[in-house]
């Protein structure tokens, strides 16, 4: 959803008129959040029934909080254009602040003079703030002009954060608690899901590509290929896992265990790699190939020389495409025996302790999106200035 | 045009066969024993073939409904005068949205919302927003400028153009968007029978969880087919509102 | 140089070229023309082997072209198309190295001659050798397609409407100077073009074509001149002794004996020493005999003042190079209103004059040919030639 150059020009505008609807909606969504969600959710142990708190019941880190949310709306809706590029991104950092101190306050408060075993995880409204916090971050981008602005304010932000953390009692939240209790498993966890996702993308990159290429130059490929790749992306991932346990023990293979893992994840992830490959080929105007073929090159140097750079950053992108797939599916296949983060929050989910699922759900995202940005970046990378 | 009903009757032809399969329970219940003739039990006990599909339409079929009622005014809003400020921002939430693992999203409702069926709908009607409201937009912008000005020019009002002129045009794209939303939903809706959701993921857990493979099998052939035959409708109904034949 | 012996190529039903022989001599131009669909592009790519002749031979340079694998037989044909073909991943200068590179040439070497053949086709290689295809004007990519097909010094090039895609005015500029750099290069050259000026203009034979078939490989002279049939004189169109016009240069009729006044003057001075003058017209120039505009005689003696009797001028605007045609040269007076047309090298240093009384009598020459055409080729539109 690349917006036209105009569109962005408009919106590039539209906060020098009056109120920033967006950064106001993202402060107002904070201020009711503050108000009416529960920030934090007490526990006498890891997996009973919570008392919802609110921020206001933090003391007067949770006041603080509210304050800087209100105020931050005033900066949205009041302040003058001009002055509101600045400030806007020192609200989100405040907010940003008030929130781990307000998050760190209340996990100690409510902790105090109870037993080690009780917890405090972070409540709807935490999320909430958080979300509003990031809506008023990216309404900050569209002044122009304030760009080290919004630097200095990350850096506050990034400190007031760690102090948070560091002396602010952030670490009593309970999925640090749960960390702790689980790093080995944790770990090993992060390590089998990134093995598993990378080994099978990497898998269908080599089987992929190489598909792609021939389905250029050979009809009958392409349909089947694409008929199968595009047929086998419809099955649902724990339906797939679940039939490949019968032909692979027809094959005298586990049906359960890594191997079904790998093959599964590969076949979701030929789709957009064959057919990016074959799009991105086929796209590459014919009379630049005829120009080379004239030219004296031969097949593979045509492949290499032209066709491959044309096609990369499309290429690049069907695996960025696939990454995600495949890192969202790799919870999945916690179900046939292996140990990837889905286990985390499988087991969460059958007893109910919603700290074991976070912990399995947020490094899962963080793996989907550090990989989404890094192939963006690497496709913009590869891609020749010339075709840019 | 003559292909076109063809392949109409085709997909109406599997889903009714589809249908029709789902209801004969007696079927399923000989294929199965003779499969696994060592099993005492071949066939999930709890549910017959037919409730389990019906309860997996359900929570997509309601899931896709919230999509849908949430998704394309969102979409069309950010792409009018009023909703244009907004329009980064939910391009930006949309993409972000679509890089989260449907397994992380239906995770994380659960901490919220509990278990069961509702928290199932709510993360399924979350996630399938995503392309739901990219792709409106993106069909939307792809109309061309002059198509709207020479509308405009000839004295339709707003809504009149969104609903005569944009809306058609867009059609085949929002479709998409909408088919990928929904297939997604078939399988993620198969992931949350962990959470309680019911459905067809219901007899693969149980059988993976009590190492009975005609269950698994039962569960997994019904929903690989489902959405085989789900994918092949909506595919009939994107080409169908296609502007041009 | 070039030979075809009976070649022909069938597509199932339809046959794009049946028994064509034609002899293309080292260092000649032969242009290929005839009506859309009559098989000119087929002919071109099978010399160089993207097609393959269904039956008959085609020997280059004395060789079977079947001899050599196509690469390597590519490698030394120069390929010039109509949609110029740039690889748009790579700059100007990596597209003008594609065949050196392929054929193992060091850098240094490939940098030098890039800019060497960017200098030949009139690009400032400073400018243009680290640009992007997508930054280039149709024009200069045409350019960067010619100096691309010679980057290897092939002494065979083979174009195929290569000026097709630009607008006239770029075209006239563009075959100029493919002009000029095969004086200089003397290639043999295969052109395509369905452009019948385009062909008088470069060729040194053309062969008309006509669904796949040869109907007369002759000099342009002869061609315009004794067409072999009425298709060749149909398609070569009614007004031929206008379009014989196209051969013949500015430098041929040129007069350089013009009287010259410096332009550094009041408007008195020049009038004092215009009247002594026999012409109508005396050209003013700068200190560097770059024109200025001119002085008219007779309006000061109609009885003008001398200040209006002189007209400032751009050379840029109203003059000709020496190597435009007399076509161009032509319709450029005519377009002007002029009875004359002054003629500056390119940097607007003034060479002389041509005027329409030169140009008519060199069409004069042509109507002597015309007349021995055969009867009953004549159309309506004869009586205008
Ligand atoms: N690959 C092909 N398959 C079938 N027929 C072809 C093929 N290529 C060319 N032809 C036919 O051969 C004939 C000659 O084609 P060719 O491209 O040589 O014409 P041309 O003289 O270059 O025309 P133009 O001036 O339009 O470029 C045409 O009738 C064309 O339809
Ligand atoms: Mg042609």
């Amino acid at each position: 959803m690349t917006p036209p150059a105009a569109e962005n020009a408009q919106v590039a505008q539209s906060p020098e008129r009056g109120i920033d609807r967006v950064a106001a909606f993202g402060a107002a969504v904070a201020v009711v959040a503050c108000l009416l969600l529960p920030l934090t959710v007490f526990r006498a142990n890891r997996i009973v029934a919570g008392s919802p708190h609110t921020a206001l019941s933090a003391g007067p880190a949770g006041w603080i909080l509210l304050a800087v949310c209100v105020a931050a709306l005033a900066v949205a809706a009041l302040a003058r254009p001009s002055v509101r590029g600045r400030v806007l991104p020192l609200s989100a950092a405040a907010l940003t602040v008030a929130l781990a101190w307000a998050l760190g306050r209340a996990a100690v408060t409510l902790r105090a003079g109870q037993p080690v075993i009780s917890r405090v995880s972070i409540g709807a409204g935490a999320w909430l703030v958080a979300a509003g916090c990031t809506v008023l971050w990216f309404a900050s981008r569209s002044y122009d002009g304030a760009a080290s602005f919004r630097r200095a304010a990350a850096g506050l932000a990034a400190a007031g954060f760690a102090g948070a953390a560091l002396i602010g009692g952030l670490g009593q939240l309970s999925i640090v608690t749960e960390y702790g209790d689980r790093t080995a498993e944790f770990w090993a966890a992060v390590g089998t899901h990134l093995t598993l996702a990378g080994g099978s993308l990497a898998l269908a990159v080599l089987i992929g590509v190489p598909l792609g290429v021939l389905s250029l130059r050979v009809r009958w490929l392409r349909t089947t290929t694409l008929g199968v790749v595009g047929l086998i992306q419809t099955v649902p991932s724990l339906a797939l896992l679940g039939l490949l346990v019968f032909p692979l023990a027809a094959l005298g293979l586990p049906g359960i265990g890594p191997l079904p893992g790998v093959i599964a994840l590969t076949l979701y992830a030929l789709l957009p790699i064959v057919r990016n490959t074959y799009v991105g080929l086929s796209g590459v105007d014919p009379a630049i190939v005829d120009a080379g073929r004239g030219m004296g090159m031969s097949g593979s140097q045509l492949l290499l020389r032209v066709e491959a750079p044309l096609a990369l950053p499309l290429v690049i992108e069907g695996v960025r495409s696939a990454a995600v797939l495949v890192i969202g599916i790799a919870a999945v296949v916690a179900f046939v025996g292996v140990g990837t983060l889905g286990v985390l929050v499988f087991e969460g989910w059958g007893v109910q302790a919603d700290d074991l699922i976070l912990l399995g759900a947020v490094p899962m995202v963080v793996m989907a999106v550090v990989a989404d940005a890094g192939l963006r970046a690497l496709a913009r990378a590869a891609t020749s200035p010339g075709i840019r | 045009m003559k292909r076109r009903r063809t392949g109409l009757a085709a997909v109406a032809a599997a889903a009714v066969a589809f249908a029709y399969l789902v209801s004969r329970q007696d079927w399923w219940a000989a294929a199965l024993t003779r499969l696994f003739p060592t099993l005492t039990q071949a066939v999930f006990p709890s549910a017959t073939v037919a409730d389990l599909v019906t309860q997996h339409l359900q929570i997509v079929l309601i899931s896709s409904a919230i999509t849908l009622l949430v998704g394309l005014p969102l979409g069309v809003w950010v792409t009018r005068p009023s909703g244009r400020a907004f329009r980064e921002l939910v391009a930006a939430s949309v993409d972000f949205g679509q890089t989260f693992p449907p397994v992380a999203v239906l995770a994380l409702m659960m901490p919220l919302l509990g278990l069961g069926t509702s928290p199932a709908i709510v993360a399924l009607s979350l996630y399938g927003l995503f392309p739901v409201v990219s792709n409106t937009v993106a069909g939307i912008e792809a109309v061309s400028p002059s198509v709207l000005d020479a509308a405009t020019g000839m004295g339709m009002g707003k809504w009149r153009i969104l609903f005569t002129v944009e809306f058609p045009l867009a059609a085949r794209v929002i479709m998409a968007g909408i088919r990928t939303s929904v297939i997604i939903n078939i399988g993620t809706a198969t992931v949350a029978a962990a959470t309680g959701a019911g459905g067809l993921g219901s007899p693969i857990y149980s059988g993976i969880n009590l190492q009975n493979g005609a269950w698994v099998l039962e569960g997994a052939v019904a929903a690989a087919l489902l959405a085989m035959v789900a994918d092949s409708v909506l595919a009939q109904v994107e080409r169908a509102v296609a502007p041009t034949a | 140089m070039i030979r075809l012996e009976n070649v022909m190529k069938r597509y199932g039903e339809t046959t794009a070229v049946r028994g064509l022989s034609l002899e293309v001599a080292a260092g000649e131009i032969c242009v290929l023309i005839g009506p859309s669909g009559c098989g000119k592009t087929t002919t071109l790519r099978m010399i160089n082997r993207l097609i393959e002749p269904t039956s008959g031979r085609i020997v280059v340079d004395g060789h079977d072209v079947t001899e050599q694998s196509p690469e390597l037989l590519r490698r030394g044909l120069g390929y010039v198309i109509q949609s110029v073909g740039l690889f748009p991943h790579l700059t100007v200068a990596d597209n003008i190295v594609t065949v050196p590179r392929l054929l193992g040439w060091d850098r240094g070497r490939m940098d030098a001659r890039a800019t060497e053949l960017l200098a030949l086709v009139g690009l400032d290689p400073r400018e243009y050798a680290d640009k992007y295809p997508r930054q280039l004007s149709g024009g200069e990519a045409q350019r960067v397609g010619v100096a691309r097909a010679l980057a290897a010094d092939p002494p065979v090039l083979l174009m195929d409407e290569p000026f097709g895609a630009v607008d006239p005015l770029t075209r006239e500029r563009l075959q100029a100077e493919f002009a000029r750099i095969q004086r200089e290069l003397h290639k043999t050259v295969v052109f395509v073009t369905h452009d019948v000026d385009e062909a008088i203009r470069l060729a040194d034979r053309i062969a008309v074509m006509r669904d796949g078939q040869l109907q007369q490989y002759d000099t342009p002279e002869q061609i315009l001149d004794h067409p072999a049939n009425k298709f060749v004189h149909d398609f070569m169109g009614a007004d031929r002794a206008l379009k014989r016009l196209g051969r013949v240069r500015v430098d041929a009729v040129i007069r350089a004996d013009v009287p010259v006044l410096s332009a550094n003057r009041t408007a008195d001075a020049i009038a004092e020493r215009a009247a002594c003058s026999e012409s109508r017209f005396v050209y003013l120039v700068d200190a560097d005999h770059r024109l200025e505009g001119w002085f008219d005689c007779r309006a000061l003696a109609n009885g003008a003042s001398p200040e209006s009797a002189i007209t400032t001028v751009d050379w840029r605007e109203v003059a000709v190079r020496p190597d435009t045609s007399l076509k161009e040269a032509l319709s450029r007076m005519l377009g002007l209103g002029f009875r004359s047309i002054s003629v500056v090298d390119g940097t607007g240093v003034l060479l002389g004059i041509v005027g329409l009384a030169d140009i008519e009598e060199t069409m004069t020459d042509s109507d002597a040919h015309i007349a021995s055409v055969p009867g009953g080729l004549g159309g309506a539109g004869e009586a205008e030639a």
